[in-house]
């Protein structure tokens, strides 16, 4: 949408809420793309250092 | 040789040659990956990528798959099949029926077994369920080394999502047993699953995907969450009443009766020509899957007597239709207990050999709105062959963890790192509308998506540009059901009695209500300023749910610098 008259943020972000309750579930380990996210599970990388490598 | 006991212990990685195995009731097959990572099912010795999982023992000779099958008329006693299900089980848990016309099943110790004449003399052994297992798994690794020229020593094994870990080191043992390492037992509908997203032509997407095991003996069911390639199962189901069984008792029940009319004799009471009936039957249905028309022909069916006869595609699918609508029941039953709505669900892959059948992929065409891909021979072109889907899914697994240590693939798959959070809502963010107020939902993190999660989407900016809100929301998906107004009268005169009977019969079919998926709005995460965007320019909004819930958004404009970033604490 289009910035109403006056709205200010921090920085111009605004925090209003938070995520609701997530479920514990299990993923598959299969496939490429899961033993990419066990890699940076068992590394304790995140997205961003992941891609760096 | 002696090294055959020694593999069944770990072997280094760079000494594996792993190989995918489906391991079924029915069928088994096996599928290798060349060197250009294109998994490729294999053929055994006789010639067949489904390999009939039967063993069958004549004067002490070893017959497996489709030459063991042929025993079954003349040799029931000493053949076995439909083993599968009763490895790692107590034997008051299994049920014997299929082998009624094979080898019976028997308590032995804590186990099961099969007492057989499997050597030469008339001496009888008693073979444990798990030696059984393990020497079909002798054989299919034979064929599968015979095929690449070096010795297949490990394996990726595809097993139900209902197996117990009981079952699992059964099958683990007997196939360690056979001098294959086991590297990984993986789900069935994954594998299936995973063959078609190996395939270079498909992209990474999150979808929801419904994947039908038809078998012979049973039939499984999986909705599965596919998120950025990752998979979580969200509901199963299994059936036994429904499955490949069940379509070749219609057609031996329908041939039995017009036997019977010309003979009088019913080829059912007598073991040797039921089993007869029984294989006939069997390839009368794979090939009513390929054609319109079918022969039956058994030579000498009951007492010396030839039959043969015909069968269209249509008057086929008129006397399955029971089975078929059970197959329908179950897919339905398990998209609700999935917590969706049939028009939630994106694809639908038809699995195992039963799925062959044209008119189960039209049924799934009919329950699944259109824009659902139903992945079928019969309905899709380029879909892969339904049987092997299992052996390949597994064969590109094999591939990708040949090269990890043993080690490395136990904590990879261990419950620490496969146990995560999955979003309960989706994450979007509402998009430029008419009504500076109210936006359209845009999904940009799908529910059920497993945390850490990032994903990235471009939004447009007004037409004139100018400053923007983003705002972050989290959001609902529902099903709306709408009845679609009643037709206006077409013109006022009600003077000719047809056109009343019309407008009758047209409100008898009103009530077919129209129903489709839209966004419910939730909790509003957050919002960010975008200032003095350029006319007709982009927005790029990141957002990166970590472990625990916390979320940081990242917003700006493309091709800008900076931008706009902000972090939300975990709940």
């Amino acid at each position: 949408p289009v910035l109403p008259e006056g709205w200010a943020g921090e920085k111009d972000f605004k925090t209003t809420g938070r995520l609701s309750a997530a479920t514990q579930r299990s993923i598959e380990p299969v496939g490429p793309h899961f033993l990419a996210h066990a890699r940076r599970a068992r590394h304790k990388r995140t997205f961003s250092e992941d891609d760096r490598i | 040789m002696a090294a055959e006991g020694a593999s069944a212990t770990a072997s280094a990685p760079g000494e594996r040659i792993a190989i995918g195995i489906s391991f079924g009731n029915s069928n088994s097959s096996i599928a290798i990956t060349s060197v250009d990572d294109k998994a490729e099912v294999i053929a055994n010795e006789d010639g067949d990528r489904q390999i009939p999982s039967i063993l069958s023992y004549v004067d002490g000779e070893e017959y497996n798959g489709q030459q063991a099958k042929q025993q079954l008329i003349r040799n029931s006693n000493n053949t076995v099949a439909y083993f599968r299900d009763f490895l790692g089980q107590d034997f008051k848990s299994i049920d014997p029926t299929h082998c009624h016309a094979s080898a019976h099943p028997q308590e032995h110790e804590s186990t099961i077994a099969f007492t057989i004449q499997d050597k030469e003399g008339d001496e009888k052994s008693t073979v444990t369920i798990s030696e059984i297992a393990t020497r079909q798994f002798r054989r299919l690794k034979q064929s599968a080394t015979d095929f690449s020229g070096k010795e297949v020593n490990s394996a990726v094994i595809t097993i139900p999502t209902n197996f117990n870990e009981k079952q699992k080191a059964a099958l683990t043992k007997s196939a360690s047993d056979a001098g294959l390492e086991v590297l990984q037992l993986i789900h069935e509908p994954i594998a299936a699953l995973l063959a078609y997203d190996a395939r270079p032509e498909s992209k990474v997407e999150d979808k929801n995907v419904v994947v039908a095991d038809l078998g012979g003996t049973r039939s499984d069911v999986a909705v599965i969450a596919s998120r950025g390639g990752m998979y979580t199962i969200l509901a199963t189901a299994h059936d036994y009443e429904y499955a490949g069984v069940h379509l070749d008792k219609v057609l031996q029940d329908h041939f039995a009766k017009e036997f019977i009319k010309w003979n009088s004799i019913d080829p059912r009471e007598n073991a040797r020509s039921l089993a007869k009936l029984k294989l006939e039957a069997e390839a009368t249905k794979k090939a009513l899957s390929i054609g319109t028309n079918a022969n039956f022909s058994v030579e000498s069916l009951a007492e010396g007597i030839d039959f043969a006869s015909t069968i269209n595609r249509l008057r086929y699918e008129t006397i399955a239709r029971k089975v078929f609508d059970g197959f329908n029941r179950l897919i339905e039953g398990v998209v609700k207990k999935a917590g969706l709505d049939v028009l939630e669900i994106d694809e639908v892959i038809l699995s195992g050999g039963t799925s062959h059948t044209p008119k189960i992929a039209s049924n799934m065409r009919s329950i699944f709105p259109e824009t659902t891909t139903v992945l079928a021979p019969s309905t899709t072109p380029t879909a892969i062959n339904p049987s092997e889907l299992q052996a390949r899914g597994a064969a590109l697994q094999a591939s990708l963890i040949q090269e990890y240590e043993s080690e490395d693939i136990e904590q990879s798959t261990h419950p620490a790192v496969t146990t995560v959070k999955h979003l309960t809502n989706a994450i979007g963010v509402l998009a430029i509308s008419g009504d500076p107020k109210q936006g359209i939902f845009t999904p940009v993190i799908s529910a059920e998506t497993a945390v850490p999660a990032r994903r990235t989407i471009h939004i447009s900016v007004p037409k004139e540009g100018g400053d923007v809100l983003v705002k972050i929301v989290e959001g609902g998906s529902h099903i709306k059901v709408s009845k679609p107004d009643p037709k206006p009268k077409t013109n006022g005169n009600k003077d000719s009695d047809d056109s009343d009977e019309d407008s009758e019969e047209d409100s008898d079919d009103e009530p077919e209500e129209q129903r489709e998926r839209v966004w419910k709005v939730g909790n509003v995460l957050a919002e960010a300023a975008i200032r003095d965007t350029k006319k007709g320019s982009k927005i790029e909004v990141m957002i990166n749910v970590a472990n625990d819930l916390g979320v940081t958004i990242t917003a700006r404009e493309v091709g800008a610098k900076g931008g706009v970033r902000g972090n939300l604490s975990p709940p």
